[in-house]
């Protein structure tokens, strides 16, 4: 599903950073792939690379068999396949709930509005907020709009989903109402690559668990594997700092 | 601290405020009354009743024979009569308001004699510099926002051409004076399209539309940086949020960028409505009548500077401050939706 091959990223500006260094990675059809690692260890930049929202230097990332860094292939319509969920949500603020589901329904699948509109609905129902249908994000707590901006990247039938941080910004109470929403999507067969500092989720729910650490891959395993008995002294020492 | 009635901003005013307001009015009228004080010392006279004529005016009509013979006939056709003059095979009918009528059927007519005379209301000088003032701001108002949005589009594109281009533009509009660019739109471009224009036999663009354009393409550049610092003003995040979502860079500035960045943009748009419509009296130089030189030239008349130039400013005042609560409300009505 995605094949990722000795991919690097260096970023230039305001100086140089290696972001990325060969990173080589492969995730199967219905993977759930938890990314950790310590800050500014190229997480994000990583997962921003998987749908080209930051453009690889070198290597080749191939979704569903797709080349994206190919100058060729046409972006928008992979992306349309890959739905991603920030950090700080980053739901359109002018439009309602059910309007920043059904935009990218109508505009990029080009759904009619009806159908648009129930499919929003069904979603919205899903992750528990269709009665905020019609307000507006700033009236939601950040929970809901987490789930929201979730409702949002589904609408359009991704193959992939991919979290950054998805429960960073939020208050603890409400992580787990996010949480939830994941691990349902992960229990019907989602693949997903989920950056996070949520060990619990990690355990309980991944199928793999990557270390990251400056811009490399320096581990993986299963879950079991990694939280039992870390096989670099990188991740050992990482674990013993957040566990 | 005493507590006062609560006003619309819901804190409560103590004493202290009512003082300071009393001190806001005193010093407003203070300064009318200082200036009237003035004008009686230079002996002044202030004429105000013949400031209206210039809006509107009765004029006299005369409908007048332009042949000699007999009223033949004078039939009636709704509110209008029809005066058929005939001398011989010589015949002509003027029609003329019944109530104005003055001839009989009969009566002989000399060429120039009246028929009929009626008053009739004309809009005077400064009503039509007015009107005019505000047709030119307005037309250059949407030009000003088409180029400007372009103009703003194209300054933060990644295509060289397009980015030069837009930067080389508001540079040269906004550091050159706008009189001069008024000057090179009429006497350089203008010459030159007309010129040409008449040289393939077509007819002339009239000297208005190159104030429209001088103006539009002035107000153009400064759109332009508005709307530059409104879509950058938008979130990063709003941009990957649509582009993650398969949009393209044109439908996410669509759907989700612009309609942001539209609210931002409005109260400083506000502002260079208001400096448009007040340039609009640089127009005179190139013999547009608008409000400035009309009371210009109704001054050269009838030496009454004090009243037309405040009357002027006044006009100028209900135009920009038309403008702007128009624009307030538009600003209000986004915010809820
Ligand atoms: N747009 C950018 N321009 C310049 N440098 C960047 C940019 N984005 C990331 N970096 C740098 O690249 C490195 C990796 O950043 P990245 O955001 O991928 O880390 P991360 O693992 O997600 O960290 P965090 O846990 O803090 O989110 C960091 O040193 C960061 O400063
Ligand atoms: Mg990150």
């Amino acid at each position: 599903m995605i094949d990722v091959r000795n991919v690097h990223k260096t970023f230039l500006s305001p100086h140089a950073v290696r972001a990325l260094v060969d990173v080589t990675v492969k995730i199967e059809q219905g993977e759930v792939v938890v990314v950790i690692g310590p800050s500014g260890s190229g997480k994000s930049t990583f997962l921003r690379c998987l749908n080209h929202l930051e453009a690889a230097d070198s290597g080749h990332i191939l979704i569903d068999g797709i080349d994206i860094l190919n100058p060729k292939t046409d972006i928008n319509k992979v992306r349309a396949e890959v739905g991603m969920v920030f950090q700080s949500f980053n739901l359109f603020p002018h439009k309602t709930v059910l309007e920043n589901v059904t935009l990218a329904q109508v505009v990029v699948r080009k759904r009619s509005k009806a159908q648009a509109f129930e499919k929003a609905m069904m979603l919205l129902k899903k992750v528990g907020i269709g009665e905020k249908a019609n307000g507006y994000p700033d009236q939601l707590s950040g929970g809901q709009q987490q789930r929201v901006a979730i409702a949002r990247a589904l609408a359009m039938d991704p193959k992939i989903m991919l979290f950054d941080e998805p429960t960073s910004a939020l208050d603890p109470e409400m992580i787990g109402e996010v949480l939830d929403v994941m691990k349902t999507l992960a229990r019907e067969g989602m693949t997903m690559v989920v950056v996070t500092h949520e060990m619990g989720f990690a355990r309980e729910v991944a199928d793999r668990v990557l270390f990251m650490d400056e811009g490399a891959i320096v581990e993986e395993g299963t879950p079991e594997h990694f939280f039992k008995n870390p096989e670099h002294e990188r991740t050992r020492l990482f674990l013993s700092q957040i566990l | 601290m005493p507590m006062g009635t609560p006003t619309s901003d819901g804190t409560p005013k103590n004493t202290g405020y009512y003082v300071w307001v009393g001190v806001f009015f005193f010093i407003v009228i203070g300064v009318a009354y200082s200036l009237y004080y003035a004008t009686l010392k230079i002996d002044y006279v202030w004429r105000w009743y013949r400031i209206p004529q210039y809006f509107l005016f009765k004029e006299q009509v005369e409908v007048r024979a332009q042949i000699q013979g007999t009223v033949h006939r004078i039939t009636m056709k709704e509110d209008l009569v029809l005066v058929e003059v005939k001398e011989g095979d010589i015949k002509e009918t003027y029609p003329v308001p019944a109530k104005a009528l003055r001839v009989r059927e009969g009566d002989f007519i000399y060429p120039g004699d009246v028929l009929g005379a009626y008053p009739r209301w004309r809009v005077g000088i400064l009503m039509e510099g007015l009107w005019l003032t505000l047709k030119v701001s307005l037309i250059a108002i949407i030009f000003g926002v088409i180029i400007g949005l372009f103009g703003g589009l194209a300054r933060i594109s990644k295509n060289p051409a397009f980015k030069w281009l837009a930067i080389t533009y508001i540079e040269l509009i906004r550091g050159s004076p706008l009189l001069v660019q008024i000057f090179i739109w009429y006497f350089v471009l203008g010459t030159l399209i007309n010129t040409i224009l008449a040289r393939h036999g077509l007819i002339q663009i009239p000297p208005l539309w190159f104030g429209v354009a001088a103006l539009a393409c002035f107000a153009g550049a400064y759109v332009a940086e508005i709307v530059r610092a409104g879509i950058q003003s938008i979130h990063r995040g709003q941009t990957e949020a649509s582009r993650s979502l398969g949009m393209t860079s044109a439908q996410s500035m669509l759907h989700v960028i612009l309609p942001q960045a539209l609210r931002r943009i409005l109260p400083p748009l506000a502002g260079q409505f208001i400096s448009l419509i007040k340039d609009s009296s640089l127009l005179g130089i190139i013999a547009i009548r608008e409000l400035t030189k009309a009371t210009r030239e109704v001054v050269t008349t009838s030496l009454q500077p004090f009243e037309l130039w405040f009357l002027c400013a006044l006009l100028y005042l209900f135009l920009t401050f038309t403008l702007s609560m128009f624009l307030q409300y538009l600003e209000r009505r986004q915010l809820i939706t």
